[in-house]
């Protein structure tokens, strides 16, 4: 019994050890969470291998041949075994509970300097806003300087959103109506992707934004290129809302945008003007493109840009569809 | 010891040959036939009669004028209204058609009820299974065959599904189709399969267990039982709501996506409520049954577990299904007359409201799946391994603890919701600790295995199967527990893994184990003991390949409830959908024994398991009041191998009542 308990441990430690369950932990906040992972794996591995141990030796060792008839051994209890697995799994979760605490307590405090990025998240779609030196940035994608912490302010537009990015273990509601947060210092550089994983509607699988870690040079550099973008006017404003606005769900050649979640605007496009174009923008149930639902997408790019940058973004669409 | 034998009056709403009058205004199908199309059409002169009434703009009568340009050219806001009348009303009228309400009605309106000869108990051709019966026998069987039936569409679902995520990109169906299939597959085989199912088994069952002639209210009975088709074809026929389809927001249904989604939503809301009203209904019957009609000499502490566990479920359902009934009643509110439950803005409700109400009724749910099958298992190992259950007073208790706790960790499915940060450590203790009732219950089964003779009969492997099983889920329970494992694992996959662990594994398992378990008492033939081994080891394998994978998946950025994946997830998936596939066809085994064996099957003797519990002591299947003469209960359901030890004395062997208690041999 001992033996195949041991045995079952060991191939169970194997498993968990040799098979990377957890992807990589590139944020400060990572290594507490995976460390309780680990503390609740050595835990169930434990228990697990208690259990197989006993119920495979028990089969293995109790098993009645097909025509015996005797019954076991009248066995109704034993008050010294009840007591001990009733109290060793409740001092083990106990100690589980704990740990846990200890650890979202240090997770989720909030370092006095620190960045904070307004998230908004609507079908389907994220956007982020920074306040940087007195100017309004707002885009698609999710730069963010490493080893700097940012509080993230969640809300959402319309329906539940769930804002997560697996390297940095950390997720939390996008609820319409309330603002959540989370903390995150992101410790690596590189493009990671922010999943949404509340069902939101029919967009939902598809439902991406990019985050960047930058350098703090890389992250200037950064700003500094969406003050000028935000500057811009005309069919350029209009090529940068509509890479930051309608590039996660509809495909262009020209802003080499290429998801699949709203018709292909290479195939839809051309030879619209002007008019069709806005009432495609602010009205989306209008036409729809046949093989595509009604209601997918948001109905609310009306409110959402501004009269000036809706009439860059469909100055820009016209030239591309080739009617200017 | 002189015993009474109680005199119940049992009261035959009908079934027998029908009193004269015409066949057409008499309960039954022919009664449905005329009687459900009209109500159909009555529901929809009421809700244009009232909007034209009322002076809407829309909907009025041109709608239904077949010369008209505008000919049933609904505006989905003017479907919303019709939904709800035909899914009120229609109900109501085929419940009343069949024949449901039958005795009330005559009762209420003073004439002459039935003369109760006892005729409608008992089934004499499977056409008495198409009636409304009062036999709790029959009640069950219908229960049983009914679940099976919308276990099988659901898991075709799961197939469709699964064909889907084959590999990466969108294949066979849209995302609204897809959204549909998830959220219908999960409510049909909660609210339609698992929770009937134990009601099913536990209604055949309780009242032979516990030496009662029938359940405490028959009509009742009856009634809880049609309304589960109801309900399972309002979810079902949703698919088939123009402009949109199926309720596509989960079985969770969360606002304000269940407000702001298509018409076909109020098809969950209606169909909750009915299935819902069955469940509550079926509890209140458990409840007094176990209650008040226990054999003389049954005390509680000789009850077997699993009527233990009926009783703390029902009680579990009794007190908590009302919760979700009301959460979505508001979100049919939300929809239908526009207030503001649970959707943000002016005047804004609360939108994480609506997760506390949901989740309430839901968490408990959990047990409500679970406990039954936690008494079905009980029965089996003791059975199988010829021993004494361990240490039962700890596991009837375990089970009554659960039951206290379960009502206290509902908010640990909402560590990420953005509610209220103090609420999630104390949820998270109390969710840990319901790991040491459930453990009890592990070890326990493990120590009743020790020293067992112990038989490998199809019901025995699958209870031994749920109990490994049960014990990866509770494990991976303990990961979601752990607040900041929750925060990154939380509706991924390994949230799917575990769900399925504990549904498939805990609840699905025991259901197996109990049908075959009861079978032969049931039909009165044997199962064929080779297909039913067949049965159990592809489904084990199945099971095990299609959900453990998921875990990874879900930890390494797989969300759940998803179309589409990104394409690093693709191999593991394919492999997925293959296992799955095998793992459905295992299903055709199973109902291929079935139904051979009950048509053809060998002729089971009155007790094949050799067990002590009050229903083998009977024929198979049982006489129509179960017992000639209610039994006289003396001793322990479980004293395997103590000689001498009974459980109950039978048709009038009372000499054998006054026996002294066995003393206990440890």
């Amino acid at each position: 019994m001992v033996l195949v308990g041991v045995a079952v441990g060991g191939a169970l430690a194997l498993v968990a050890v040799l098979i990377p369950w957890l992807p990589s932990a590139d944020a400060e906040e990572a290594g507490p969470v995976d460390q309780v992972y680990w503390f609740v794996t050595i835990i169930c591995i434990v228990i697990f291998a208690l259990v197989a141990g006993v119920s495979v030796y028990a089969v293995w060792k109790f098993r009645a041949a097909p025509d015996d008839e005797d019954d076991g051994s009248p066995i109704h209890g034993h008050t010294g075994l009840e007591v001990v697995w009733t109290a060793v799994p409740a001092a083990l979760v106990t100690a589980i509970s704990i740990y846990s605490g200890v650890v979202l307590v240090q997770i989720e405090r909030i370092p006095p300097e620190h960045r904070v990025v307004e998230v908004t998240a609507q079908q389907f779609a994220w956007s982020f806003t920074y306040e940087e030196n007195g100017t309004q940035i707002t885009s698609g994608t999710l730069a963010l300087p490493v080893d700097q912490p940012v509080e993230l302010k969640l809300t959402a537009r319309d329906v539940i959103h769930s804002f997560w990015v697996p390297e940095w273990r950390m997720k939390k509601d996008a609820v319409p109506g309330i603002e959540t947060d989370i903390v995150v210092t992101p410790s690596k550089v590189g493009n990671f992707t922010v999943v949404c994983t509340e069902l939101c509607g029919l967009g939902h699988a598809t439902m991406r934004a990019q985050a960047v870690v930058l350098t703090q040079q890389g992250f200037e550099d950064w700003l500094r290129e969406q003050r000028r973008l935000a500057e811009q006017a005309g069919s350029a404003q209009g090529a940068t809302l509509f890479t930051q606005q309608c590039g996660t769900c509809h495909a262009l050649a020209d802003a080499g945008t290429t998801a699949e979640v709203g018709p292909n605007l290479d195939n839809v496009l051309p030879g619209k003007g002007a008019d069709f174009i806005q009432e495609s923008i602010v009205n989306p149930n209008a036409e729809i493109t046949p093989g595509f639902q009604p209601d997918v997408m948001p109905g609310n790019f009306g409110e959402v840009l501004s009269q000036q940058q809706l009439d860059s973004l469909v100055e820009y669409l016209q030239e591309v569809a080739g009617q200017r | 010891m002189a015993v009474e034998v109680h005199e119940r009056d049992y009261v035959v709403t009908h079934g027998g040959p029908t009193q004269g009058g015409n066949r057409w205004t008499s309960a039954g199908w022919l009664r449905v036939l005329w009687v459900a199309p009209l109500s159909f059409l009555l529901s929809i002169v009421l809700v244009i009669g009232l909007r034209l009434a009322l002076g809407y703009e829309t909907a009025g009568w041109e709608v239904l004028n077949p010369f008209g340009d505008s000919f049933f050219q609904f505006a989905p806001a003017d479907l919303q209204p019709l939904i709800v009348a035909w899914t009120v009303i229609v109900p109501l009228a085929f419940l009343a058609a069949l024949g449901g309400f039958d005795y009330w009605a005559y009762w209420v309106s003073g004439r002459p009820t039935r003369p109760e000869d006892h005729s409608g108990h008992g089934a004499r051709s499977w056409r008495d299974y198409f009636r409304v019966n009062t036999d709790h026998k029959v009640i069950g069987i219908q229960y049983l065959v009914t679940t099976i039936f919308f276990f099988v569409a659901a898991g075709l679902m799961a197939m469709f599904m699964r064909a889907e995520l084959a590999k990466p990109g969108m294949q066979f169906v849209d995302n609204n189709t897809f959204n549909g299939l998830f959220s219908v597959h999960a409510s049909l085989m909660i609210f339609l399969f698992v929770i009937p199912a134990f009601a099913g088994l536990g209604n055949y069952v309780i009242p032979l267990m516990i030496g009662a002639p029938d359940m405490a209210f028959p009509r009742l009975n009856a009634l809880s039982f049609w309304l589960l088709p109801i309900a399972g074809l309002t979810m079902l026929s949703s698919f088939l709501v123009p402009n949109g389809g199926a309720f596509a927001a989960g079985w969770t249904n969360y606002a304000p996506l269940a407000v702001q989604q298509a018409e076909g939503n109020l098809m969950f809301q209606m169909g909750v409520q009915w299935a819902g009203a069955s469940s509550i209904m079926t509890a209140l019957n458990f409840l007094v049954t176990i209650i008040t009609m226990r054999a003389p000499g049954m005390s509680f502490w000789r009850l077997p577990l699993l009527v233990w566990a009926n009783f703390a479920t029902s009680t579990l359902v009794v007190i908590a299904t009302p919760f979700i009934a009301g959460s979505q009643f508001f979100i049919l509110f939300d929809r239908v007359l526009h207030t503001h439950f649970f959707t943000p803005g002016e005047p804004g409700g609360d939108v994480i409201a609506y997760q506390h109400i949901f989740w309430f009724y839901s968490h408990p749910a959990v047990y409500i799946m679970m406990l039954p099958g936690f008494g079905i298992a009980s029965e089996v190992i003791s059975v199988f391994a010829r021993k004494p259950i361990f240490g039962y007073r700890l596991m009837a208790l375990s089970l009554m603890a659960i039951l206290i706790l379960g009502f206290s960790v509902w908010a640990h499915h909402m560590f990420v919701s953005g509610m209220s940060p103090w609420l999630r450590i104390p949820m998270m203790v109390t969710t840990m600790l319901i790991a040491v009732p459930t453990g009890i219950k592990v070890f326990s089964w493990l120590a009743t295995l020790w020293e067992g003779r112990i038989h490998f009969k199809t019901p025995m492997l699958f209870a031994s199967g749920f109990v490994s099983m049960f014990v990866i889920g509770g494990l991976s329970g303990i990961y979601l527990g752990a607040i900041p494992i929750d925060i990154h694992a939380s509706d991924t996959y390994f949230v799917v893994a575990h769900i399925h662990y504990v549904l498939f594994g805990g609840s699905l398992f025991t259901i197996f184990a109990g049908i075959y378990y009861w079978f032969p008492k049931m039909t009165g033939r044997m199962y064929n003991e080779r297909l039913g081994k067949l049965h159990f080891w592809l489904t084990f394998i199945g099971f095990n390949v299609t959900f453990f994978p998921m875990h990874w998946l879900g930890l390494q950025g797989m969300p759940r409830r998803v179309s589409d994946y990104a394409a690093e997830f693709g191999s593991l998936n394919f492999v997925i959908t293959i296992a799955s596939f095998f793992l459905g066809a295992s299903t055709v085994v199973f109902l291929y024994n079935m139904i051979v064996s009950w048509a053809r099957g060998e002729p089971a003797p009155g007790n094949p398991w050799r067990a002590l519990t009050l229903e083998w002591q009977v024929s198979s299947p049982p006489p129509i009041f179960n017992f000639d003469e209610i039994p006289q209960v003396v001793g322990s359901p479980y004293e395997y191998g103590v000689r001498g030890a009974r459980h109950a004395v039978m048709n009038g062997d009372r000499a054998a009542a006054t026996e002294p208690e066995r003393e206990r041999v440890h």
